[in-house]
């Protein structure tokens, strides 16, 4: 098998290189792992059902599946093209300019991070029952949420390549799951087919905005994808089919499952049951047909998949920080690995101090760890994310419009017009309504914190390019290019840059 | 005491590479292959048989060198000429062949040596451990010696020295050189190693980085 098909197929070095190379099926249960089913269902769904009241959820994935896969059109197309295409401010960068592309980057720190801390603070609270229930332990939620950061921290800083096939495997079960949960809570007596979760009003009624950053909250992780542009077997097709696939096979899961919910607990009496009984509530529904050992592997999985997802988003914090610091954006430091594993080691430990000072400050100020912390931060991760995806889908217009070679208007135009179009109406929604998100009053502290410290990094890290571009230039011109770029990367190219931090 | 002598540039970071008393290696396996692959057409460079140009190998001469490893390399670099790109190259040779070549160099001149250790399920995996630990440290001293003494290294020093920052060998064995040192080095890759080394080491940090990202490292 050659690699591009242009080449013989007799070549040894492509042989060789095409056997290490990922198929379809990897690059989806990559993607897959990260956005965590069991948690967005069973932890995210009932949590915002009690937050925000809203029940038109299901309709609010397929909407927002709709429009991240025409985003993804051009997404992926713009992935073949550049180097570093694993994160968002590469596009940016090359598609609307280094100083936004900085910006952008340090928005994407911040909205991964509130993931990382979220899928903390949900682990703790959701777990505190548990291991009360099962082991008879009854810590409270930080210390249960101090014990996975630390596994979390050391996997980071050791690089301890969870096994694949163990991820794989936990991540079909948690699908399955998911499934039959989800079909066990339509037999049960009072489950009566709802419209409410699937009626398209909702969306252009009040708490839309709420609505779809909640629904974006369950896809992320979906924009990894093009981490592996590269690595895939047939870079036309292996990486854009993973991604669609990934978007449809998320969609159609978290539509069905939330569908399945509402409707066995009712559409009126969904919103006060998921306030009373919170990510129980998915489990309890299932409880009566399923029985306890079901409930039991059920909540087992639910941690495992939040687990799951920690070690996801460290990885991609401490990867994304890796490569700031390579190109010098961030301090060098972070450009530093563990010569021995490959370990972005700087980036992880910085990822896992500003986790534990969360910890630390959600259990001294006695903050809720459901709400505020797993809620507030993932759906503040959503929006961070959100507001990326909407940058960089004008950033692919921009960079096929002075590179229009090798794509057709579909991929180049077409497709990313009406992407960059929705996104922006979504995100206007989205900011309009993040105090029904938050479920908290308009123009109340968590309302303006969240969108202002997006747009205070924004205008930060802008600021910080422009500086770079005075002041030291040569950094200023590999900004983007990732560590791909024989320019610009480690302690050698700082060597020959005069550049010895 | 008579210093050892300077080896090829591979022999000389796969020593560096690897604990002087048990040869563990320092690298993980795709980092070190990236460096010893880049190693090895670097050799050929200094053999005058390659030439890189922008990220093209193109070959200036076609005769063996005289030397196992480094012909090897030549010799499918002749079969597949003008097809690939000095990164498809590193990643190639980096998925164990090229320590796969420096391996059995270093082992024919008695510098490591094979050995079977019988595993707990009854596999039996094999290593190789420094003959003389004195030898196998020798390269990163040599290294440090002349940086400190402000002498000049010689271009297949500077290509190790390249390597070692490169592989980020050099938290383990530059980390002594203090700022002033470091300087002074950095101040000899920009004046005295020729340019296309430079690409050449540049484009096998970029490639090191390249895995760190895609999670290979």
């Amino acid at each position: 098998m050659s690699i591009s098909g242009t080449k013989p197929a007799e070549s040894r070095v492509s042989d060789t290189l095409a056997r290490d190379r990922l198929g379809v099926a990897a690059v989806v249960f990559f993607v897959m792992s990260a956005a965590a089913p069991l948690t967005v269902v069973a932890g995210v769904v009932p949590t915002g059902l009690a937050v925000t009241g809203l029940t038109g959820i299901a309709v609010a994935f397929l909407a927002v599946a709709v429009v991240l896969a025409i985003f993804s059109v051009g997404y992926v197309a713009m992935a073949r093209h550049i180097s570093n295409a694993g994160a968002f401010y590469a596009y940016v960068s090359q598609g609307l300019g280094r100083p936004l592309g900085v910006g952008a980057s340090w928005v994407a720190l911040l909205a991964y991070n509130m993931f990382q801390v979220a899928s903390y603070g949900g682990f703790g609270a959701i777990a505190e029952p548990l291991f009360a229930d099962w082991f008879g332990v009854n810590a409270p939620w930080w210390v249960l949420g101090l014990a996975a950061w630390a596994l979390v921290a050391v996997l980071g800083v050791r690089d301890v390549a969870v096994n694949g096939r163990v991820l794989a495997t936990l991540l079909v079960a948690e699908i399955l799951l998911t499934v039959v949960f989800a079909v066990a809570e339509i037999t049960t007596d009072g489950f009566a087919a709802s419209s409410a979760p699937l009626d398209p009003s909702t969306l252009t009624g009040a708490g839309a905005g709420a609505l779809l950053v909640m629904a974006i909250t369950g896809f992320v992780g979906f924009e990894q994808s093009v981490v592996f542009s590269e690595e895939s077997r047939d870079p036309r097709r292996t990486v854009s089919r993973a991604t669609y696939i990934a978007i449809a096979l998320i969609a159609v899961l978290y539509a069905f499952a939330s569908w399945a919910m509402i409707s066995a607990a009712g559409a009126d009496k969904v919103v006060d049951r998921a306030t009373a009984e919170g990510p129980e509530l998915f489990f309890n529904l299932a409880a009566g047909p399923l029985g306890d050992t079901a409930l039991h592997l059920g909540h087992a999985l639910f941690l495992t998949s939040l687990i799951a997802a920690m070690i996801s988003f460290h990885n991609i914090i401490s990867r994304y920080m890796f490569s700031l610091g390579r190109e010098g954006v961030l301090p060098r430091v972070f450009g530093k690995t563990v010569p021995g594993t490959g370990a972005p080691k700087n980036g992880s430990l910085a990822q896992s101090a500003v986790g534990l000072a969360v910890i630390v400050v959600y259990a001294v100020m006695g903050w809720d760890p459901l709400v505020q912390l797993f809620f507030w931060g993932g759906t503040g991760g959503g929006l961070g994310v959100l507001l990326l995806v909407t940058l960089t889908a004008f950033a692919v217009i921009g960079f096929f419009a002075r590179h229009p070679e090798g794509e057709d208007l579909l991929h180049r135009v077409i497709a990313p017009v009406i992407g960059a179009v929705l996104l922006l109406v979504v995100s206007y929604l989205a900011i309009d309504n993040i105090a029904t998100l938050l479920g908290v009053e308009p123009g109340s502290t968590p309302a303006l914190v969240v969108p202002l410290s997006f747009a205070v990094l924004f205008v930060a890290g802008v600021l910080w390019a422009l500086y770079l571009r005075a002041a030291r230039p040569q950094i200023y011109a590999g900004i983007g290019l990732g560590a791909r770029s024989a320019a610009n990367s480690g302690g050698f190219a700082a060597a020959l840059n005069e550049e010895t931090r | 005491m008579a210093s050892p002598p300077q080896l090829p540039p591979a022999d000389d970071l796969y020593l560096t590479a690897h604990d002087t008393i048990r040869g563990k290696s320092l690298l993980s396996p795709a980092t070190l292959g990236l460096g010893l692959g880049a190693a090895l057409l670097g050799e050929l460079m200094l053999w005058r048989r390659i030439d890189l140009v922008e990220t093209e190998l193109v070959i200036i001469d076609d005769r063996p060198t005289g030397d196992a490893a480094s012909t090897a390399v030549l010799e499918q670099i002749l079969r597949e000429a003008g097809q690939h790109g000095v990164r498809n190259w590193l990643a190639y040779l980096s998925t164990g062949i090229a320590t796969d070549l420096v391996e059995r160099r270093l082992a024919r001149a008695a510098l490591i040596k094979r050995v079977e250790k019988r595993g707990l399920l009854g596999g039996t995996k094999v290593s190789f451990v420094p003959a003389d630990s004195m030898t196998a440290g020798w390269p990163a001293t040599r290294i440090r010696t002349k940086v400190t003494r402000d002498e000049h290294l010689d271009v297949a020093d500077l290509l190790l020295a390249g390597l070692i920052l490169a592989t980020g060998l050099d938290q383990h064995v530059l980390a002594t050189l203090d700022a002033r040192d470091r300087a002074a080095l950095f101040e000899q890759f920009r004046r005295l190693f020729p340019a296309m080394l430079q690409q050449l080491v540049s484009q096998a940090e970029a490639a090191v980085g390249d895995a760190v990202m895609a999670r290979r490292a």
